[in-house]
């Protein structure tokens, strides 16, 4: 409902100073496009992106495709209609976008993506990764600090078909698998979400009751995980998460979950505008089209720093 | 000069009829179809590395490196300065700046025994460790990666096959290392290698290319 009311708002805003033209020019748009503001780590990129282009005196056209790869498909449509200068993007699908990414350079409108990547280089001027491997790395050696580098533990996963899923699971892996005294003694997927991460641990449970430790994919799943361990009178359990989000941060600092891993979702999206504002007023980004942005460990030490994805100095 | 014209040609050819990408594979000029999917990742990163480890890599690393003292000193004032200065920052803007990084020092402590090895080194000679040289076979990091200009991960399919790049650098590296197999508490160590730093207070961990143990 949002997208169409500021739709609205913008097209009557672009009427209205069509009829003005001459007196004064029309701030330039940047659409912002991202999967759904109910996880907050969308909302954090949406919300961020949209200040550093208000700040930079663009107007912003917010919208979310829910990773929908054609939802995705109509709202490049309606941007490249509304005569968008540039497009900030967290895509529907590495392979999916590449096709909507090529449409608006096609009609000569630039994209810089956040968070993931597409499966091609040359068709979007900035990509600005969350560096999910060293992150990972990090959440893993803290897990292994925590569990005392010995012990039974469980892996919930994201969603298979995401490539962070398999690229965080690697990283912990990396890491802990070094350690022959943690025994991962069950690994299933909970497909990032929080009601089937409390049932996946409730069976985890029941199947091993020797589990110390729960190292998770991200945080939504993480605190699923806790709040099955704290019914079953598990709460000496130690579970780790991946993502940053408040929810955890309360969890640590009440010494619930233990840590999670910040990507720096705020910041990656005010970057990105940057760039994109740097790249219409000179052509050029100056920087590599990839870019790697890393992950922060998050604990007890930092956890009051954090907010909305972003950790204050 | 007959050979790579025609290996070019048949490169191309393949390449136009069956859209897969061709690495080369072996020093004899043979090439091989690789899955542009990440089953691909570890022939591609083969290649790079045969390509670029020895011959760039290593000569990169020796002719750059910055003695341990004049880089402690430089990140003591401000780590950008001295990354602009020493450093490169691979992974871009939101990644840590790696330096090539040199010295020799008095062992203070090992751990040899760890699968992630390391040997703690007093340089300055006031008894406590000024770096960490990490051993492996596991070592943190890509300092080695992300120092080098000459890869980007714009070339990169995906992070995944960025960070294979990574871990196996640091596994090529560690492969040719003359390790420790008694105790080394007390002997003196040069090492040459890199490292990567997120601010200036973190410990310097080093990938190292070579090191020397003093009998």
């Amino acid at each position: 409902m949002t997208i169409s009311r500021r739709l609205l708002v913008s097209v009557a805003v672009f009427g209205l100073t069509g009829t003005l033209a001459g007196f004064a020019a029309a701030a330039d748009k940047i659409a912002i496009i991202t999967p759904g503001h109910d996880n907050p780590f969308f909302k954090a990129e949406a919300v961020g992106a949209e200040a550093k282009a208000k700040e930079l005196g663009y107007e912003a056209i917010v919208m979310v495709h829910n990773d929908d790869a054609n939802k995705q498909n109509e709202l490049f449509d309606s941007a490249i209609a509304a005569g968008v200068k540039a497009i900030v993007l967290d895509n529907a699908g590495a392979d999916a976008t590449v096709a909507a990414v090529k449409k608006a350079k096609d009609k000569g409108i630039p994209s810089f993506l956040i968070d993931r990547e597409i499966t091609a280089s040359g068709i979007a001027i900035s990509q600005i990764v969350s560096n999910n491997y060293q992150g990972a790395q990090l959440g893993a050696q803290e897990f292994v600090k925590l569990m005392g580098e010995k012990g039974p533990f469980a892996e919930l996963v994201g969603k298979e078909s995401d490539t962070n899923a398999g690229i965080r699971s690697k990283g912990y892996h990396d890491i802990i698998d070094q350690y022959p005294d943690l025994k991962m003694v069950a690994h299933q997927t909970a497909n990032w979400s929080q009601p089937e991460a409390y049932k996946v641990m409730e069976s985890m449970l029941q199947a091993h009751p020797e589990i110390k430790g729960v190292i998770s994919g991200n945080d939504t799943m993480a605190m699923g995980a806790r709040a099955a361990l704290e019914a079953a009178g598990r709460g000496d359990v130690i579970v780790v998460g991946f993502d940053g989000s408040n929810d955890v941060r309360d969890s640590i600092l009440k010494n619930g979950i233990k840590a999670t891993v910040l990507q720096p979702a705020y910041a990656e999206a005010q970057i990105a505008v940057e760039q994109a504002d740097k790249f219409l007023k000179t052509g050029k980004t100056g920087v590599a089209e990839k870019q790697l942005m890393d992950c922060v460990l998050i604990n007890a030490a930092n956890a009051k720093k954090l907010e909305t994805f972003a950790l204050a100095k | 000069m007959k050979t790579i014209v025609l290996s070019a040609a048949v490169l191309a050819v393949a390449f136009a009829f069956t859209g897969c990408k061709l690495v080369k594979t072996g020093g004899d000029g043979t090439t091989a179809q690789v899955a542009a999917d990440e089953s691909g990742d570890d022939i591609r990163n083969a290649a790079r590395i045969q390509k670029t480890y020895e011959p760039q890599l290593v000569p990169l690393i020796r002719s750059s490196a910055v003695d341990v003292a004049t880089l402690k000193a430089a990140i003591g004032e401000s780590l950008d300065a001295a990354g602009q200065k020493y450093g490169h920052r691979g992974a871009g803007e939101g990644g840590a700046w790696s330096f090539a990084i040199k010295g020799t020092g008095k062992v203070v402590s090992a751990a040899l025994q760890s699968r992630a090895a390391h040997i703690d080194l007093d340089i300055d000679g006031d008894g406590t460790a000024d770096v960490v040289i990490q051993i492996g076979p596991v070592v943190m990091g890509s300092a080695l990666r992300d120092f080098a200009p000459f890869y980007s991960f714009t070339d990169f399919r995906d992070q995944i096959e960025f960070a294979k790049l990574g871990r196996a650098l640091n596994a090529a590296a560690v492969k040719g290392l003359t390790r420790p197999t008694s105790d080394v508490t007390g002997k003196t160590v040069t090492f040459v290698g890199a490292v990567s730093l997120h601010s200036a207070g973190e410990t310097l961990n080093v990938v190292p290319i070579s090191i020397e143990i003093a009998p």
